[in-house]
C-alpha cells in the first residue's frame, strides 16, 4: 500500500512540475507567459509587484522554491479576469462541481445497478438485447454531444428547464423556493452526467450478476420457494455488488473530465465553466489553478477509492491495467 | 493465443458492422478531395445560408461549405486517431517487451513509471499542455502518443511474462536464442492480437480527446475537424442552423466512436475465451 501512496505522490509532483515549467519554457519571459494579455492593461507598479511577489525574474531554482511555498499557502496567483485571487475564485466554484458529481454518481449507480440486474436476470431475452443495444449506442455518444442535445430538447424546444447557470440571478428566493430553483438548474447537467456514466455501471452490474446467477446458492434460494424478486436482489445482486462498488470509486476520476464538458455546455458555475472562461480570456493563473485543483481532486478520489477497495476486497492488491484504463 | 482475429471479426455481428462503418469513414477521409463539393476553406456563399442544392448542409458563420468541412473533418479525425494509436501502441510494445524480457531493475523501474503515469488524468494534462501551444495535427499526435501508451504497456508486459514460461519460448531460450531473436521471432507474433485490440482502443480515445479539446476551444484554427465545427456551431445552436451545422459533426463523432467500439468489442470477445463462452452459450 505504501507503494500505491508513493505512486500518487509522484504523480502529483509530475503535475506540479509541469504546471511550473511549461509556462517558463515558452519563448519570452515568464511574466508574459503567465499573465498574457492582462499585462497590457497592468500598471508598471502592478507588474513590478507581481515580478517581486512571484520572483519571476529570478533564476528558475529560486522561482520554484517560491512557487512551492506559495502553493503550500494556497496562493495560486491573481486572476485578472475575475479580479480576485485565484484561490478565492476556485473555492467559490468547487461546491457546484462537487454537488453535481455527487448527485450524478449516486443516481447513475442506482439506475445502472437496477437496470443491470434486470437485464442480466433476463439474459438473452428481448429486454436484455434491447438494453444492450441502447447502452452501446449511448456509450458512443460523447458527453458534450449528449449535453447539447438535451439542452436543445428540454431547455429550448420544450422549455421545461433553465438553459444556463446554477441559480436564477437577481431573485430574492427564500428557503424552499431557493432549493427548488437550485434543483431546476441542476437537473439537465446532472441528467447528462448520469447518462454519460450509465453504460459503464450497467455493463459492470450485468456481467457481475451473470457470473453469480448460476451459483448453487441461488438455486437453493429459488428452490426453497423464495419470491423471485427476493432471490434477485437479496441473494444475487447483493453478492454481485462488491466489484461494482470497487469500479464505481475508480470512475470518479473519469467524472471530473466529463463534468468539464457538462458545465461548459450548461454554463454551470463550477470548475469546468471557470476553466472555460479563463481559457477564453487567456487568464493563465486561473487556467493553472483550475487544472491543478481538478487533478488534485482526481488523484485524491482515486487514492480514496484504492484504499477503500483494498478494505472491501483484498484480492485487489494488484490492480490490473484494464481497470486503470477505464478511469483515465 | 492463436486466433485468426480477422475471421473472428468478420464472423461477429458487431464486428462486421464496425468494419463497414470504419470503411465508410475511410472512404470519406481519403476521398474528401473528390467528394467535397467545395474547398472547405473557401468563402463560397453568404454566411449562415440554409441548405440548398449547391450547399447540402448550408454554410457556416464565415460562408464556408459545411458539407465539405464535414468530409475534410473525417481526414483530421482518422489521421490523428490512427497515427497516434499506431505510435502509442508501438511504444507500449517497446516498454512492455523491455520490462518483460529484461526483468530485474529495468522491469521494476519501467513498471513503476507506468503505475505513476496511470494515475494521472490524461485529458486534463492534454488541456494543460495545449493551453500554451495551439495544437496542430502533429502536436496532437505527439501529445496523444505520449499520453496514451501506459495502459497498453502494462497489458503487454503481463502477456510477455506469461509467454516467457511457456514451453516453446523456454525451449528456444535454452537452445541459446538471443534476446532480439526471442523477442521478434517468438514473442511479438504472439502479441499481435493484443496489439490490435490496444490500437483500436487508443484510436477511440484519441478521437474523443481531439473532439473534446477542440470543443472546449483548444485547437489550431487553420484546420478543419468535427470538434472545431462543434465549437463554432455552438454559438448558433438556438437558431435552426443546429440541424445542419451542429448535428452532423456530432453524429459523425458518435459514428466514429461507435464504429471503433464495435470492432473493439468483437475483438475482445474473440480473444477472451471466457467472454466467448459467455456470448455463445445458450440462453439460460
Amino acid at each position: 500500500m505504501r507503494k500505491r501512496l508513493g505512486d500518487y505522490i509522484l504523480a502529483f509532483l509530475i503535475i506540479i512540475m509541469l504546471n511550473f515549467f511549461l509556462p517558463r519554457l515558452m519563448p519570452g519571459d515568464a511574466i508574459s507567459a503567465l499573465y498574457g494579455d492582462a499585462l497590457m492593461e497592468m500598471s508598471p507598479q502592478t507588474e513590478a509587484y507581481l515580478l517581486e511577489r512571484y520572483g519571476l525574474d529570478k533564476p528558475l531554482g529560486e522561482q520554484f522554491g517560491l512557487y512551492i511555498s506559495n502553493l503550500a499557502q494556497g496562493d495560486l496567483g491573481y486572476s485578472y479576469y475575475f479580479r480576485a485571487p485565484v484561490g478565492q475564485v476556485l473555492v467559490g466554484a468547487l461546491p457546484w462541481t462537487l454537488s453535481l458529481i455527487a448527485i450524478s454518481l449516486l443516481i447513475s449507480a442506482l439506475a445502472g445497478i437496477i437496470w443491470g440486474v434486470e437485464a442480466a436476470w433476463r439474459r438473452g431475452r428481448k429486454f436484455d438485447r434491447a438494453s444492450l443495444v441502447t447502452i452501446m449506442l449511448l456509450n458512443g455518444v460523447p458527453g458534450f454531444v449528449l449535453g447539447i442535445l438535451l439542452l436543445l430538447i428540454f431547455g429550448f424546444y420544450m422549455p421545461w428547464f433553465p438553459i444556463s447557470g446554477g441559480a436564477s440571478p437577481y431573485m430574492d428566493y427564500s428557503g424552499w423556493e431557493q432549493l427548488w430553483d437550485y434543483l431546476q438548474h441542476l437537473f439537465l447537467p446532472a441528467l447528462t452526467l448520469t447518462l454519460v456514466q450509465l453504460p459503464r455501471n450497467f455493463m459492470l452490474m450485468r456481467s457481475s450478476l451473470l457470473a453469480v446467477k448460476e451459483k448453487p446458492y441461488i438455486y437453493t434460494a429459488r428452490n426453497k420457494g423464495l419470491r423471485d424478486r427476493m432471490v434477485r436482489y437479496r441473494h444475487a445482486a447483493r453478492s454481485a455488488l462488491a466489484p461494482v462498488i470497487t469500479r464505481l470509486g475508480m470512475s470518479i476520476g473519469l467524472l471530473f473530465t466529463s463534468v468539464l464538458f457538462v458545465e461548459i455546455i450548461f454554463a454551470y458555475p463550477g470548475l469546468g465553466n471557470l476553466f472555460y472562461l479563463a481559457l477564453q480570456h487567456h487568464d493563465y493563473p486561473t487556467i493553472h489553478g483550475c487544472l491543478l485543483l481538478i487533478t488534485v481532486c482526481v488523484l485524491l478520489f482515486n487514492l480514496l477509492a484504492d484504499l477503500l477497495n483494498q478494505k472491501i476486497d483484498p484480492r485487489l492488491r494488484e490492480l490490473d491495467a484494464r481497470q486503470l484504463l477505464e478511469r483515465a | 493465443m492463436h486466433v485468426n482475429y480477422w475471421n473472428e471479426l468478420k464472423k461477429d455481428k458487431f464486428g462486421r458492422k464496425g468494419l463497414y462503418m470504419v470503411a465508410a469513414l475511410g472512404i470519406a477521409a481519403v476521398g474528401a478531395g473528390w467528394l467535397a463539393p467545395h474547398d472547405p476553406f473557401a468563402y463560397v456563399a453568404p454566411p449562415l445560408s440554409a441548405p440548398s442544392l449547391t450547399h447540402p448542409l448550408g454554410t457556416n458563420e464565415v460562408g464556408q461549405d459545411i458539407c465539405s468541412e464535414l468530409l475534410y473533418g473525417a481526414r483530421t479525425t482518422l489521421l490523428i486517431g490512427t497515427v497516434a494509436a499506431l505510435f502509442s501502441t508501438l511504444f507500449s510494445l517497446l516498454i512492455g517487451l523491455t520490462a518483460g524480457i529484461f526483468r530485474g531493475w529495468v522491469e521494476r523501474l519501467l513498471l513503476r513509471l507506468v503505475d505513476v503515469l496511470l494515475v494521472i488524468p490524461v485529458f486534463l494534462l492534454a488541456l494543460l499542455v495545449a493551453a500554451y501551444v495551439q495544437p496542430g495535427r502533429l502536436t496532437l499526435i505527439v501529445l496523444f502518443t505520449v499520453l496514451l501508451w501506459p495502459p497498453g504497456s502494462r497489458i503487454i508486459w503481463s502477456q510477455v511474462i506469461s509467454l516467457r514460461n511457456q514451453g516453446h519460448v523456454a525451449a528456444a531460450r535454452h537452445f541459446g536464442a538471443g534476446t532480439g531473436y526471442l523477442a521478434f521471432r517468438h514473442l511479438v507474433p504472439e502479441l499481435y492480437p493484443l496489439l490490435v485490440v490496444n490500437f483500436i482502443q487508443v484510436v477511440r480515445r484519441a478521437v474523443f480527446m481531439e473532439a473534446g479539446m477542440a470543443f472546449i476551444g483548444v485547437f489550431d484554427p487553420a484546420q478543419k475537424s468535427w470538434g472545431i465545427m462543434l465549437h463554432y456551431a455552438r454559438d448558433f445552436m438556438f437558431t435552426d442552423a443546429w440541424m445542419w451545422w451542429l448535428l452532423p459533426p456530432a453524429l459523425a463523432i458518435s459514428f466514429t466512436i461507435i464504429a471503433f467500439a464495435l470492432i473493439g468489442y468483437a475483438l475482445e470477445t474473440a480473444l477472451d475465451p471466457r467472454l466467448r463462452r459467455q456470448s455463445y452459450a445458450g440462453n439460460k
